[in-house]
Formats: structure tokens, C-alpha cells, sequence
């Protein structure tokens, strides 16, 4: 792929790809556990630069709370304690599946695709 | 002499075994022990794990044996047994016909090889659970392998409280799943990154509790991965440190969860064959036959303790000072299991059977 500016997006695909092509395959073998977890590691970086899993949370926040009130601490201890606001209590799971939809496309898309959701 | 893994061992020195000789011709009433081998298998910082090569002379164990020599860890994860009562546990398994490492001596004196340590009879096989889910014939032994796991399984259960060899382990709770919940509860407020979905999922398991069973030996850890086969055949089972008094359902549980399917997702009992497999293996040995439709409610609490395992995980990375990549990628995989457990919910709740 090319980049149209040498900026992190780019220097993360950069490296990503030259561990991936040029030093994993003359590992070790007792050494690729690490270098895979390394690749694995930078992968992520990238996509997180890339993703907005905080605009899921937002929307899922601002549909619970005053818009720009809510935080995810305050939903989990909401859950816990059963006090969610009336009425927006029912769709819960599935606003919180999203939000573990957009987490996961930057942790581990992946699993999301043996889960049978895609990119 | 030969050195299988990298690591440098700290404990046991190949060079000078004379003491381990000497104490292992009295552990098994030997009038001499020679070790014609050594290899250290794994290990490291946390615990070694050796095979030895023993010539015994005299006693009743007279002959050659392929031994396996385990130390202590050094650091252990909470509720992780200690390496003494683990190898208690063993041996009430292995008294009752489990499949497991014959137990054959333990040492808790340091200056034999500079830690305490176990020796049991060393078993072949494999248990890399992506080797086994990968294996070409899986089709062919998987529902026999999952058989024979649920009547192990249902062996190890029958061991019932009281029992003096086992009085080191508490008694569980009342309501056992009120108090699972409150500790993961515990182990949330631990960490710093605030996990709604995880909370919902313990908040669902609150609701939706099942009658209690008579309490028995729970193996705790007892998945794909922690088992050996050969040729198809179950040759033991390993890992018993998370031994303790619970809900027998617990463990068929972890065993079916999505997350130890190594990518075999379709077949629910470990990757290797379908809960009913699993289920009449254990029927047929269990004098307290367990239903596939009560086993949803365990997977996805097996589901949530490992999520909250791998956040305790990345919490060391995030507050703990150990600068690992592993734990730091652990902690991010607690997405994966809330996002199964939020999945078999939404199963249950439409009154479709869980993945």
C-alpha cells in the first residue's frame, strides 16, 4: 500500500509489514512466539489510530444519559446496580454488543469474522 | 546429557545429581537411583518442568522409568493451588481411576535440588490444543475422545466432600454463583477500564441462577489444551491447580465455552465433538446425569471468568509495572469472551439454543 504521508498510519503499516516479510521467517523458532506477538501488538496500534471506538461509545452514552453526562464507569456501575433510566433499559445488550463490535474490529477482527461479522 | 529448552534452569543442575539420586532411592525405597538423563522441557522464571530418565535399582518400583519432575511456582495466580495440595489433589484423582500422572514422590526440602518439587510417572502425548483440533482424523476419534473426557470427568467428580486427604480445601458458599459474581465483582473494581458489557453479563448470571448440585472435586481448568492424546486416545490429565469444591456443571462449562474451541467453533464440547458426546460419557458414569440445556448457564459463566481472568491479566501491564506484551494483549481479549457470553444470552433469551 501506499501512503500519501509518512505519518504513524504509515510507519506502523511500514514496519508491520517488514517484521511480517523479512525478520519473523528468520526467527528462531523459541523466538517467533515473541515476534508474532509483536506484530500482533503493532497491528493493533495501527488500527486504533484509525478506529473511533469512542464515537460508538458516545452515541451509546448520549443515548442513556444528558447528552456529553454519561462515561462508561457510570454505565457499568448503572448495570450493576440496576439503575439504568426506565425505558432505556431494555435495549442495553444490543447497544453493548455494538460497542464490543467497534472495540473488537480494532482488537481482533478476526474474531469478529468467526463470529460471522465482518469488516 | 542433553538440554531441551533455552531457558537456563535454576534449580535442578544436570551436572550434579547425586543428590536427587540419592533422595529419590529413598522416596521410592530404592537401594540406588542413577538419572541417565535430564532435559528440561519448560520453564523459566515461574517453573520447571522436568523429564528424567531413572534407572532404579531394588524396591518396588524396580526398573527403568520416564519420570517427570515439576517445582513449584513462584508466583502463582490468585485461587491457583500451591504445588503440595495440587499434588493432593492428584492423588485423590488418581485413587479413584482418573487419568492422570501416576504420583509418585514429592519433596518439600530445598536443598535437594534447590526447590521443592514432585515426581510422577511421565505421560506421552500431546496436548496442544491446536494440534489435536487440526488433526486430520479428528472426525474419526473426537466423539469417542469426548466420551471418555465426560467419564473422567464424571470420576472426578464423585469425589465428594468430606474428605480428610482434601480438608485443606474450603467448602464453597451457600450460593456458590453469588459468590463466583461478587468476586469477579471484586476483580472489576481492581481494574482501571470499565467493562459495562461484563457487568451485564454477571448481572444476567445474578438473575438467572441455577438450583444448586451436591458439591463436588472440580478440576477448574479443565478445557482443550489440558489434556494429552495419543493416537486418538486420551493419555491423561494435567493442570490441576484451580482444584477445588464447586458445581460439577462448572467444569463441563469451561469446558464447552466458545473460547476453548480453538477455532472449531461448531463442535461445542472443546473443539473436538458436540455437548452430547461430552454429555453421554458423563451420563453414563455420573450417578447425577447433567442435561445439555443446563449447561448454557455455565458457559457463559465460564465465558465471564475468563474475561475477567484476561483484564486482571492486562491490569498488570496497565498498573502492575511488568512491561509484557503478553499480558498487555491478554487484557485486550476480554472483549472476545463478553462479546460470546453477550451472544449466548441474546440466544437464551430468544429461546434459541446458545452457539
Amino acid at each position: 500500500m501506499t501512503a500519501r504521508r509518512i505519518d504513524a498510519d504509515a510507519l506502523l503499516d511500514l514496519a508491520t509489514e517488514m517484521l511480517r516479510a523479512e525478520v519473523l521467517p528468520a526467527l528462531a523458532p523459541e523466538q517467533r512466539y515473541a515476534g508474532a506477538m509483536i506484530a500482533n501488538a503493532l497491528e493493533i496500534a495501527r488500527r486504533a489510530l484509525a478506529e473511533e471506538v469512542e464515537a460508538a461509545e458516545w452515541s451509546l452514552l448520549d443515548s442513556l444519559y444528558e447528552e456529553g453526562e454519561g462515561s462508561t464507569a457510570q454505565l457499568a456501575r448503572d448495570i450493576r446496580a440496576d439503575t439504568l433510566p426506565k425505558g432505556k433499559a431494555a435495549d442495553i445488550a444490543e447497544a453493548l454488543r455494538t460497542l464490543l463490535i467497534a472495540e473488537l474490529r480494532v482488537r481482533n477482527p478476526r474474531f469478529l469474522a468467526s463470529r460471522g461479522i465482518g469488516g | 546429557m542433553t538440554m531441551a529448552a533455552s531457558s537456563r534452569p535454576r534449580t535442578l543442575d544436570p551436572a550434579n545429581l547425586d543428590p536427587l539420586q540419592r533422595w529419590l532411592a529413598s522416596a521410592v525405597e530404592a537401594s540406588r537411583v542413577e538419572i541417565t538423563r535430564a532435559d528440561l522441557l519448560s520453564g523459566g522464571a515461574v517453573q520447571e518442568n522436568w523429564r528424567i530418565h531413572a534407572m532404579i535399582d531394588g524396591g518396588p518400583r524396580a526398573g527403568t522409568h520416564a519420570l517427570a519432575l515439576r517445582t513449584d511456582a513462584v508466583a502463582r495466580l490468585p485461587m491457583s493451588l500451591d504445588r503440595p495440595r495440587e499434588f493432593a489433589c492428584i492423588k485423590a484423582a488418581h485413587a479413584v481411576g482418573v487419568l492422570v500422572a501416576e504420583p509418585i514422590a514429592e519433596c518439600a526440602d530445598k536443598s535437594v535440588i534447590g526447590a521443592p518439587f514432585t515426581v510422577q510417572r511421565l505421560l506421552s502425548g500431546t496436548a496442544q490444543a491446536r494440534r489435536i483440533i487440526r488433526d486430520p482424523d479428528l472426525a474419526g476419534f473426537g466423539p469417542a475422545l469426548a466420551r471418555e473426557i465426560g467419564s473422567q470427568l464424571a470420576r472426578i467428580h464423585a469425589i465428594r466432600p468430606p474428605n480428610d486427604a482434601l480438608a485443606f480445601l474450603p467448602l464453597p458458599e451457600p450460593d456458590a454463583v453469588g459468590a463466583a459474581v461478587a468476586e469477579m465483582r471484586r476483580a472489576l473494581d481492581k481494574a482501571s477500564e470499565p467493562r459495562p458489557a461484563l457487568e451485564y453479563v454477571l448481572a444476567w448470571l445474578l438473575s438467572h441462577k441455577p438450583a444448586a448440585r451436591p458439591t463436588s472435586l472440580v478440576h477448574g481448568d479443565f478445557r482443550t489444551g489440558n489434556y494429552l492424546i495419543e493416537n486418538g486416545q486420551l493419555t491423561g490429565i494435567l493442570d490441576w491447580e484451580f482444584c477445588h469444591w464447586g458445581d460439577p456443571r462448572e467444569d463441563l462449562g469451561w469446558f464447552c465455552a466458545r473460547c476453548w474451541r480453538f477455532g472449531n467453533d461448531a463442535l461445542a464440547a472443546g473443539g473436538i465433538a458436540t455437548r452430547a458426546d461430552l454429555l453421554e460419557g458423563y451420563n453414563a458414569a455420573s450417578d447425577a446425569p447433567i442435561t445439555e440445556s443446563e449447561l448454557a448457564f455455565w458457559e457463559i459463566l465460564g465465558a465471564a471468568r475468563w474475561a475477567v481472568i484476561a483484564l486482571l491479566q492486562g491490569q498488570r501491564f496497565l498498573t502492575g509495572g511488568e512491561r509484557s506484551l503478553e499480558l498487555a494483549l491478554t487484557g485486550l481479549m476480554s472483549a472476545e469472551m463478553e462479546f460470546d457470553a453477550l451472544e449466548a444470552i441474546a440466544a437464551l433469551e430468544a429461546g434459541r439454543p446458545i452457539p
